[in-house]
């Protein structure tokens, strides 16, 4: 079921109502029925992979901490195998098998690969990486392994954030699931705020921007330079206000049951480097990452070379993670790169970031917008020639009149979100609000009510990141 | 906290109200000429509106060998030159789209009539399942009986019927497969399924034994397209009741406007079995329209054969003769209630 349905919009005060009507001890089975049902609006047979992770990790759990020495290990690597194996076999069995036919035919020999024609289960990679944090923390001794499937079940299964994260820790969410919540006023008035917002910015900002984007990647070299950069940035804005969008409908939908989730973002976009960015953008991608594989691998307390491959195999991983293409592993491998370069810059000349904002933060701000904005490329165009064709279409076309489209409407929505971004910064939605006098709290509500029933997109866009 | 939170739902409602008429009076009628500009263009022509012509695209098809462009409506209107009959047309437009197009008439400026198309295709498998569903139901979002703010918002929702077009086809085929088709006699084949499968395997060949593919293939769309039967439970049965209804009680005479088929193809191609079926359908509509306000225009035979526009599909776009045909039955029809303004016009 997606946030951005009629559907959904009775689902949510059904399940809350029930919540809070039901004694504690039931409440597990209706969040994990309300779950189930949730996922299987979707595609119902899939359930039964998310049943097969829990499963799996559960048992996995209990066995890592019930033994000790190389058993643990051995249990740990199991867990692991089969979460992997279900994301390669789901996710990365088809791009495998043309690349190795790839191989083959570089080499003059014959292979014809055999393609799985299925589905990408919705959300396959968040739930498994949540459910890889749970076996990882209690192999580590972190984490006590969970001895109610039901509670285990809710953690992996959690309908606010199953589909599309916060990638949350069994610490934080699996716990929480465990508490006794009662309704409280301030809960239900933030979470009704965040909702609020959540969805004005996915479907009023992300929403209006999708077709001049889609429009202008479909062929962009029929289009002219302005609109090929215009696109290129306001693709930039769409994929944050979609997923930021996502994350804070997650996070109000949770705090309706009086659960906290983790925030995803904090105003990316006014980021002043690339690896001020990551700490800002998809923060529980990132902090797993360098969780469960940077900091293994050594972080940065090794010499500049180990450093350096530490580094790009994380941000390589990180596109991989995104989806079965090369595109995905440029977008990470750029990043990577950035990052890299960037770091060495400033060792090499001893430069500061700025602490206050002056107009040397200005400048370094826009131009992580505008880098990351042109690596975003790689990440919406669907080929290397698609990629290639909208930078070529940037140099070559600024004499071309151009096709009829008009991105007014994406311009105007971006404005706000950056211009509501400068105003949240370093906050969140409804704690500033909630800072607000009675008066303006509600000339916000009216206007964000106004912008989301009048203004949203008339085609309704799927969550960019439901496919990963 | 319950009466915390009840204030704040009524203040929203009443936020809700407010922000509706904001809507109304500034961005409402921008919305439905995106969404819907005919009804846009019906309601900017409310006051000249002596006639309304509901249709789809029966009405304006024509061929660039017409020795006249006219459409069905305009050529109505030559019969009464003093009044004013204006097309409201889209392409696929169904009864399931008039009824709500009619909701739109504003009560302080009615017309004298509203002439509606009955297309009997519409009734079908086919039309009803049809890929084209999806967008003709979104563009009636905007003028659902709900606040026009909330319409807005669940069109951004996409609330409405908007199967995608696998669900749609599944719907076809099951409904091709398992739909009795019932004759008052003996009859081989009663699903269109059977019918078409015989068709298909057994249908015509040229003399040298080869198959005659194009033949097959257009026998074959005609029993997909006619063979059934219109009942009660027929989505466009009430949809038109509603029509029916609604005309009735806001006192509008209406005139449902059956559109020609090719009787003489069917007949043809895959015999008096389909003639049968099509002639029933029609007697069952005219019977159950053909009273009060309501008066049923039988065009059903009117056309022959070869003035259809399209010679290898079926349809009801037909050539000038064919338009001057069906707009002289309507002129016929409208003479009662306005003998004062007709003119034989040809």
């Amino acid at each position: 079921m997606s946030f951005n349905s009629l559907q959904f919009l009775f689902f949510l005060p059904i399940v809350i109502g029930l919540y809070y009507l039901l004694p504690h001890k039931f409440r597990w089975m209706l969040v994990f029925v309300a779950s189930c049902y949730f996922y299987m609006v979707f595609v119902p047979k899939y359930i039964l992979i998310l049943f097969f992770i829990i499963l799996i990790d559960f048992v996995a759990a209990q066995d890592i901490e019930a033994t000790k020495g190389k058993t643990r290990l051995f249990y740990l690597i199991a867990s692991l195998t089969a979460n992997i194996a279900l994301l390669g076999i789901f996710k990365y069995f088809n791009f495998f098998n043309e690349n190795l036919g790839s191989v083959f035919s570089f080499f003059g020999k014959e292979f014809h690969p055999w393609n799985l024609e299925i589905i990408l289960p919705i959300g396959l990679s968040f739930h498994t990486f949540q459910s890889m944090s749970y076996t990882i923390e209690v192999y580590r001794g972190n984490q006590k392994a969970e001895k109610h499937l039901g509670y285990f079940a809710n953690y992996v299964l959690f309908f606010p954030q199953m589909v599309a994260g916060p990638i949350e820790r069994y610490g934080k969410l699996g716990e929480q699931l465990k508490l006794e919540h009662k309704p409280i006023y301030k809960n239900f008035s933030d979470g009704f705020k965040l909702i609020l917002f959540g969805l004005f910015i996915k479907m009023a900002v992300a929403d209006n921007i999708a077709p001049f984007v889609n429009d202008v990647y479909w062929n962009p070299l029929q289009c002219n330079t302005s609109q090929v950069l215009a696109a290129v940035f306001l693709f930039s804005i769409q994929i944050y206000a979609d997923f930021y969008g996502y994350s804070t409908i997650a996070l109000g939908c949770a705090k309706l049951l009086g659960i906290d989730i983790m925030d995803n973002f904090k105003t990316p976009y006014l980021s002043k480097s690339v690896s001020e960015f990551w700490s800002r953008w998809h923060i529980s991608l990132s902090t797993w990452f360098k969780d469960y594989l940077y900091i293994p691998l050594g972080g940065n307390r090794v010499k500049v070379p180990r450093w350096v491959f530490n580094i790009l195999l994380v941000f390589l991983l990180s596109g991989l993670w995104h989806g079965a293409s090369w595109t995905f592993i440029a977008w990470g491998g750029l990043h990577g790169l950035m990052l890299i370069l960037e770091k060495l810059f400033t060792k090499l000349f001893k430069f500061k970031m700025p602490d206050r904002w002056n107009v040397v933060s200005v400048l370094l701000t826009i131009k992580t917008f505008v880098l990351t904005s042109f690596i975003w490329v790689f990440f919406r165009a669907e080929s290397f020639q698609k990629a290639k064709d909208m930078f070529k279409a940037i140099i070559r076309n600024v004499h071309l009149p151009g096709v009829d489209i008009s991105a007014v409407n994406a311009i105007v929505f971006s404005v706000i979100l950056i211009f509501t971004d400068s105003v949240i910064y370093n906050s969140r939605f409804d704690t500033l609000l909630g800072s607000y006098k009675p008066q303006y709290r509600w000339v916000c509500y009216a206007t964000l009510i106004f912008g989301l029933m009048a203004f949203s997109g008339t085609k309704k866009y799927a969550f960019i990141y439901f496919q990963f | 906290m319950v009466k915390q939170i009840v204030i704040r739902i009524l203040g929203l409602a009443l936020i809700i109200i407010a922000l509706n008429f904001i809507y109304n009076f500034t961005l409402y009628d921008k919305d439905l000429y995106n969404e819907c500009e005919e009804v846009l263009e019906m309601k900017k022509k409310k006051k000249e509106t002596d006639i309304l012509y509901f249709a789809e695209s029966s009405n304006f098809n024509v061929q660039d060998k017409d020795s006249t462009k006219l459409c069905i409506s305009e050529m109505t209107n030559l019969f009464f030159p003093k009044l004013k009959i204006i097309a409201v047309n889209k392409p696929a437009a169904h009864a399931g789209l008039y009824r709500y197009w009619l909701t739109q008439i504003d009560p302080s400026y009615k017309p004298k009539a509203v002439i509606v198309t009955l297309n009997m295709r519409s009734f079908d498998a086919p039309w009803i399942h049809s890929k084209l569903e999806t967008p003709l139901q979104e563009c009636i979002m905007l003028i659902k009986p709900y606040p026009n703010l909330v319409n807005r918002f669940l069109l951004s929702l996409n609330a409405y019927d908007n199967k995608t077009e696998a669900e749609r086809e599944k719907m076809l085929q099951n409904e091709w497969e398992w739909t009795e088709i019932k004759f008052p006699f003996p009859f081989k084949y009663n699903t269109v399924r059977a019918w078409d499968n015989n068709m298909g395997w057994g249908g015509y060949k040229h003399p040298d034994g080869s198959w005659d593919f194009p033949k097959i293939g257009l026998a074959c769309h005609y029993i997909k397209a006619f063979a059934f039967n219109i009942n009660d439970e027929n989505p466009r049965v009430k949809d038109f009741d509603f029509i029916a209804d609604w005309c009735a009680k806001n006192k509008i005479n209406l005139y449902l406007n059956l559109m020609a088929e090719n009787i003489q193809y069917a007949d043809s191609l895959v015999g008096k079995e389909l003639v049968f079926l099509m002639k029933e359908n029609r007697d069952y509509l005219v019977k159950r329209y053909n009273k009060n306000n309501c008066v049923v225009i039988d065009n059903l035979e009117a056309v022959p054969g070869k003035e259809y526009s399209d010679q290898v599909w079926t349809n009801e776009h037909y050539s000038y003769k064919g338009r001057m045909t069906v707009s002289k039955n309507v002129a016929n029809k409208l003479k009662d209630q306005f003998n004062n303004y007709y003119i034989k016009a040809y």
